[in-house]
Parts: structure tokens; sequence; C-alpha cells
């Protein structure tokens, strides 16, 4: 499902604009990635938790410069979905578009 | 991570956030997870802009074991939700990490480690310089004798320098003694040290003496059995390539550059070489006359080219780069960036006039 879908069809929930409704995402969005910025995990019923994790740093063979790279520390977001969800959607069928 | 902020909180933040009250933010929240679900259900993913994408992955069949009774079971096919983040909140995330770049490590010698700083004495740190001193030094010694072939002086300067630096080990191997033995005495540990320079500086002082008036050939035969090994060695490795030994090759209806490549040397992208070869009978690199003579090059192991091979390649790309610049501009930055994938060298020293932005391109890469 494409972001404007989504947007059409939490408008018609709703019943906000789709403007409206789309700013409203916009701002959840804002805070769930700020809060997960300060390194907190949010979780969200029905949905699963965010988290993030550090990839410490790690050594790696480069091919091409035929020596050893230093890869730096990063952190990324994991995200465990919930109970529910994973059993919702386990055994289905997905038809492609 | 550790910290995690409960639905309550979320919900307050983003009617904060937006400006509206806390139940139409949570009944929004609530919504919007249906929809997700929904959504997965419907069509496998769900995209949210600036935020990511949640998707259906099929994880295939696989055999497991029941972890309580070991027996083996078989796990079937399921799918699993996955969420990817778009790059605007990557690179949120990453905040505190960004602007770090890999950076490459050269010598990846384990040495580095024997010789870790010694924090206490100083004769002994003294001697971890010296350490390093001499180990540095030797492969300067080794250098320039591998490529002279035969001279009398050098073999007797890298004998030299051997048992320096087989007995250095036994020396930090000593201090790392004396430094987990808390008990010795620091002066007496770096009174032996020194001693034990003295010797060693002694030795060489008298070795040198007597030998430099013999004729140093028949002499380290016969004492140092290393370096005649190290000689040999030498000895057998390749000369300075400056020409290919090349033999010709008839091509057949069908047959291009590429595929002679690839059977001839073992890897076809190494075709430049052939174009580079063979520019009398190749103007455009796309068309080999059938049943002409080319020459082709004998190269050992395709997998793992010499310097020379590799120049050769490189440059092979940059006539390349030129031919394509006249006639197919669009498409020959390409081979100016396989230019660098060869030799980077040549890319910081172009034969000739290269476009700015191709190099761009070419170094961006």
């Amino acid at each position: 499902m494409k972001y404007k879908e989504l947007i059409d069809r939490l408008s018609e929930k709703t019943g906000d604009s789709k403007i409206k409704t789309r700013e409203i995402l916009q701002d959840a969005v804002d805070v769930l990635s700020e809060q997960l910025s300060q390194g907190k995990g949010v979780s969200v019923p029905d949905l699963g938790t965010f988290s993030t994790k550090v990839n410490p740093e790690k050594k790696v063979y480069n091919p091409h410069y035929e020596a050893y790279l230093m890869v730096p520390p990063k952190r990324t977001v994991e995200f465990n979905p919930s109970t529910n969800l994973k059993e919702e959607v386990k055994y289905l069928k997905i038809n492609d578009e | 991570m550790s910290e995690k902020i409960t639905f309550k909180e979320l919900v307050e933040l983003i009617a904060k956030q937006s400006q509206q009250s806390q139940s139409s933010a949570n009944s929004f929240i609530t919504e919007l997870v249906q929809i997700i679900e929904s959504g997965l259900k419907s069509s496998g993913s769900v995209s949210i802009s600036g935020f990511g994408k949640f998707e259906l992955r099929w994880m295939n069949e696989r055999k497991g074991t029941n972890p309580q009774t070991g027996q083996e079971i078989t796990i079937p096919g399921q799918n699993k939700v996955v969420f990817k983040p778009y790059k605007a909140l990557r690179e949120d995330i990453n905040a505190p990490y960004a602007g770090l770049k890999p950076r490459i490590i050269r010598d990846q010698v384990e040495e580095s480690e024997a010789v870790a700083p010694n924090p206490a004495a100083k004769s002994e740190k003294k001697e971890s310089i010296d350490d390093l001193l001499i180990e540095r030094e030797n492969p300067h010694f080794v250098k320039p004798f591998t490529k002279e072939t035969k001279s009398t002086k050098k073999p007797e300067q890298t004998k030299e320098k051997r048992p320096v630096a087989a007995k250095i080990p036994g020396e930090s191997r000593m201090a790392e003694e004396v430094q987990k033995s808390g008990s010795f005495k620091w002066s007496y540990a770096a009174a032996l040290m020194i001693v034990l320079i003295a010797f060693i500086l002694l030795f060489f002082m008298l070795q040198r003496d007597t030998e430099t008036p013999e004729v140093p050939a028949t002499v380290h035969m016969e004492q140092v059995e290393p370096p005649v090994a190290d000689e040999t060695d030498v000895v057998a490795e390749p000369r300075e390539q400056t020409e290919f030994e090349t033999e010709s090759f008839s091509v057949e209806p069908g047959q291009s550059l590429w595929t002679i490549a690839e059977n001839q040397l073992g890897n076809p992208y190494l075709w430049p070489i052939l174009y580079n070869l063979n520019r009398d009978l190749l103007i455009n690199p796309n068309q080999l006359p059938a049943a002409s003579e080319i020459q082709i090059p004998t190269i050992s192991d395709p997998e793992n080219l010499n310097e020379f091979e590799r120049e050769q390649t490189a440059l092979g790309y940059f006539s390349l780069y030129e031919w394509n610049r006249e006639n197919n501009p669009e498409e020959a930055r390409y081979f100016l960036w396989a230019v660098g994938v060869f030799s980077p060298e040549l890319l910081d020293e172009p034969p000739s006039e290269v476009e700015p932005d191709d190099l761009a391109f070419a170094l961006s890469r």
C-alpha cells in the first residue's frame, strides 16, 4: 500500500481532510523518530515495538583497496512486531498488488 | 534501548505536537495501526513517508530442532513482518555517529600487539622504541636487496639485522613476565635490559669487525642459513615486466574481444588489453574482423594480476575511454571509472586530457 492510499483510508476513517490527516501523521512520525533518536524504545499496541540498536565498530576486508577497513559504529532501528500482528499475517497468501 | 516510553506518553506527545486532544490522538493511532494491518494483509507492504515501510517477507519452510526435546521438526513456511526505515529516519537515528567514515588499516601486523606500550619503567619504554625501530628498518633493508639481483654487500646487512629481530621477541616476552610478576623490582629489570642491549650491540660490533674483511659470500653461506633461503626466494621473484609475451590468435566468426578474453585470458574483463595490443588492427573496439590475426598476451593468473598487467588493463580501458569519448560520449565515463578500478594511480595522472565531469564521476565511485 502506497503512502497516498494510506492517507486516503485514514482520512476516511477519522473524517478529517486529507491534508489534515497527512499533517497529523507527519507529527506522529516526528514524535516517534525523535524518541527513537534519543535512544528510547517506543511500543505501539497491536503493531509492535520500535527500538534502536548500536552496531559496534567492526573490521571488514575490502578487496578494492586490498586492505582492511574499520567500519565505524552505527545505530539502527529495530522493529519487533506484536504477537497479534505476527499471528494475523503468518499464513497469509499475498497477491502482489 | 533499555529505556522505553509507554503508549500513554507517546499519545500525549503526539497530541501536544499536533495540537489536538489526547483522545483523538489515541483514536488516530489506533486507526493507523488497523490500516497498517489491513494494508499488510491486502498488499503485503505499507509505506509511511519519512518513516519507513512495513513489509511481509515469506520465510521458506526449514528444519529446526525443538530446544526442549532436541527432536527434529519442520518449521512450516510463514510470513514475517519486517520494517525498513527510510533514509530520513535512518539518518535521524544515526545522528550521534554521523560523519564517521570507515578508515583503512594498512599494516595489519600482529607485531604491533607484541610491542604494546608498557606504561611502567623508563628503560622498558626505550626498549619498545628500539624494538619498533628495528622492526621498521628490517623490511627497508630487505627491499633494495630484492630489486637488485645479487650484490655482495646487501646480504651482509640483512644477515646482521636478522639476529636482532630474532632476539627482540625474547626480550619483550621477558618484559611481559616482569610486568606480570609484580614483586620483581623495576630497577632490576631496567638494569637487565640495559645489559642485554649492551651485549647485543657488542655482539654486532664484533661480528661486523670480523666479517667485513672476508669475502662475504662464503661466510654467510655457512653461518646463517635463513638469509640464504631468503636469497633464493628473492632471485626467483619476477623481474619488472615491461612487455607481454604474446602469441597470435586467429579470430573465428562470432567471436568478440570479450569472448576471446574470457576463453584465452580467463577473465572477460581483461578484454581492453587485447584492444590496446591490437590497436593497429582495431579502430572500433566493438568491431572485430573475422579471420584476422590478433596478438594475445599470456597472463599467468587472471584472478591475481600483477602490477604490470593491471596497468595495461587500465591503459586499455583508457584507450576505450578515448574512443568512446569521440564516438559514444554518453557512456565514456564508465570506461574511465573502470580505469580507476584497475589502477587508481592512472586516474591521478591520466595519459591525456579527460573531461572533468567524467573524472569526477570516475573518482566518485
